[in-house]
């Protein structure tokens, strides 16, 4: 609703005194005066309405949110510039509408430059910005229309109580509304053993120890491995379902911030079926990660890669000797010692290759392998596996609940 | 205070429509007033045009309570559509229409 100022008001008592004149002497001027008054305000009102409307079609909003990858209870920094063609004589002033989880207090800033505030998101899930409020008025009316088509981008919230949840760190260390209740419920112990030179002395336990008489070091759940390789298989397809690929990132981005929180690096090897996606050494800093995984989404791969098992594991079978066994049986070893004598010579596999050197480069001791175990060809995770274990590498395959173990894995833990 | 000084410039000026008597000058004297009292004056004519056709209407009329009646009334009807334009506009704005 349109706001008269204290002009438009002015205007409106000098017509109804004008009036009052007129009536009583019967002054056609006077009436005439009064008339074009409220014509005159008519006028404005319907110049303002127009010009609101111009505004309203030509506004433009652009908007940035850093980080990507946004959890419950972080601070998020929003970048809006909005940009509109004003009519003259008409002030136009444009605000941020934050989404309906948030709390923040985004300025009011003219059109054509960028607005820079920060908000904490409260809650988890989906969520969209509310839009912008643009503040118009001139000298006789004002009006703030809500805008609420400029609500991109989307944004995904995570719960703050998956890992890490009370560190007191936000995505970049920056401050974060800690749940105390959760910050002291800690990290899950696996076991203890004794200590060994270099383990961190914050990882000794007191009453372990002096129950023994010899120092003895926490396990911290998922750590005992030494430094570990995070391994994502991206998936060929989800059905646009973002959101189920959002969460199975954050989960990664979790996983990866807490490594580099313990070890002070981290390394990232992202593959799909048949294809070495990126592969990040040793990162120190979580924003390398972060803006690795924040440009993920479902890719369909270039070369499936529908290999069985290691080339190892096929030359073990093919030396199995098929007496005894049935037709079938002794027809697939003919075939496959033909195929592996005729290729045996060749170059293994692009994908092999790569994911070796990988490996080698990361110079972990444990893969801990996320994936989602969708539906498909699953051949690249077990060359993974065997990569792995050529390699003596442990390897923990992170997993839906329900999902079939792969071959090669030493433990399953679920995602 | 520009602006106040402005304000009361239209008021006295008003004071001399009322004063001239002939509906003619009062009519010419209006004009002036009012585009020398706003700044942009786009769509003027409009204005122009309406204020011209309620002087003439006071002009045939024998009295000057009738044309004000009915002023008023399409000023009431003015002011509705422009509610209606200012909702249509908010509803467009907001997504729902």
């Amino acid at each position: 609703m349109f706001r008269p100022t204290w002009k438009t008001g002015g205007i409106a008592a000098l017509a109804l005194a004008l009036t009052a004149v007129a009536l009583p002497l019967a002054n056609p001027a006077a009436a005439l005066a009064a008339g074009s008054l409220g014509l005159f305000l008519l006028w404005r009102g319907w110049r303002f309405e127009r010009d609101l409307a111009i505004v309203a079609a030509s506004l433009a909003v652009e908007r940035e949110v850093e980080p990507k990858l946004l959890r419950q209870g972080a601070m998020a920094s929003i970048r809006v510039r909005a940009d509109l063609s004003a009519p003259p004589g008409l002030t136009v002033r444009v605000r941020d509408l934050p989404p309906a989880v948030a709390t923040g207090d985004p300025p009011l800033s003219p059109p054509g430059t960028v607005a820079t505030y920060t908000v904490w998101l409260m809650a988890p899930g989906g969520t969209t910005f509310g839009g912008v409020i643009v503040e118009a008025s001139d000298a006789y009316f004002s009006r703030d229309l809500i805008c609420r088509h400029y609500n991109a981008p989307h944004l995904q919230v995570f719960p703050g109580g998956s890992w890490g949840v009370g560190r007191g760190r936000g995505v970049r260390g920056e401050d974060t509304r800690v749940d105390r209740k959760a910050a002291l419920a800690g990290q899950d112990v696996r076991g203890f053993r004794p200590y060994r030179s270099g383990d961190d002395p914050r990882h000794v336990d007191w009453k372990v120890t002096a129950r023994r008489g010899t120092l003895y070091v926490r396990e911290i759940a998922g750590l005992e491995g030494g430094i570990p390789l995070i391994a994502v298989d991206l998936p060929t397809t989800l059905n646009g379902d973002l959101t189920t690929l959002a969460r199975f990132t954050m989960t990664v981005y979790s996983a990866a911030e807490e490594v580099i929180n313990t070890h002070g690096n981290c390394s990232l090897l992202i593959i799909t079926s048949g294809e070495v996606v990126r592969f990040l050494p040793g990162a120190q800093d979580i924003r390398e990660v972060v803006a690795i995984l924040g440009s993920l989404a479902p890719v369909e791969p270039h070369a499936p890669l529908y290999r069985a098992s290691g080339s190892a594991v096929l030359m073990a079978r093919m030396r199995r000797p098929a007496i005894g066994a049935g037709p079938e049986e002794r027809a697939y070893h003919e075939r496959l010692s033909d195929i592996i004598s005729a290729f045996a010579a060749e170059n293994p596999v692009p994908f092999t290759v790569a994911i070796r050197e990988a490996l080698s480069r990361a110079n972990a001791v444990e893969i801990r392998l996320y994936s989602l175990l969708v539906t498909g060809d699953r051949s690249h995770l077990v060359q993974l596996a065997n990569e792995a274990k050529s390699q003596k590498m442990r390897v923990v395959l992170k997993a839906p609940v329900g999902a079939s173990p792969l071959p090669g894995i030493d433990a399953m833990e679920v995602l | 205070m520009a602006t106040d000084r402005r304000f009361i410039l239209l008021c006295t000026a008003e004071v001399l429509v009322v004063a001239a008597g002939n509906i003619v000058a009062a009519l010419i004297l209006q004009m002036i007033v009012l585009a020398a009292f706003i700044e942009y004056r786009r769509g003027f004519a409009t204005f122009a045009a309406a204020t011209i056709a309620f002087s003439g209407v006071i002009a045939v009329s024998s009295t000057v309570s009738f044309p004000l009646l009915a002023l008023a009334g399409a000023l009431g009807c003015g002011y509705l559509a422009l509610l209606l334009q200012d909702y249509r506009l908010a509803r467009w704005a907001g997504g729902e229409a």
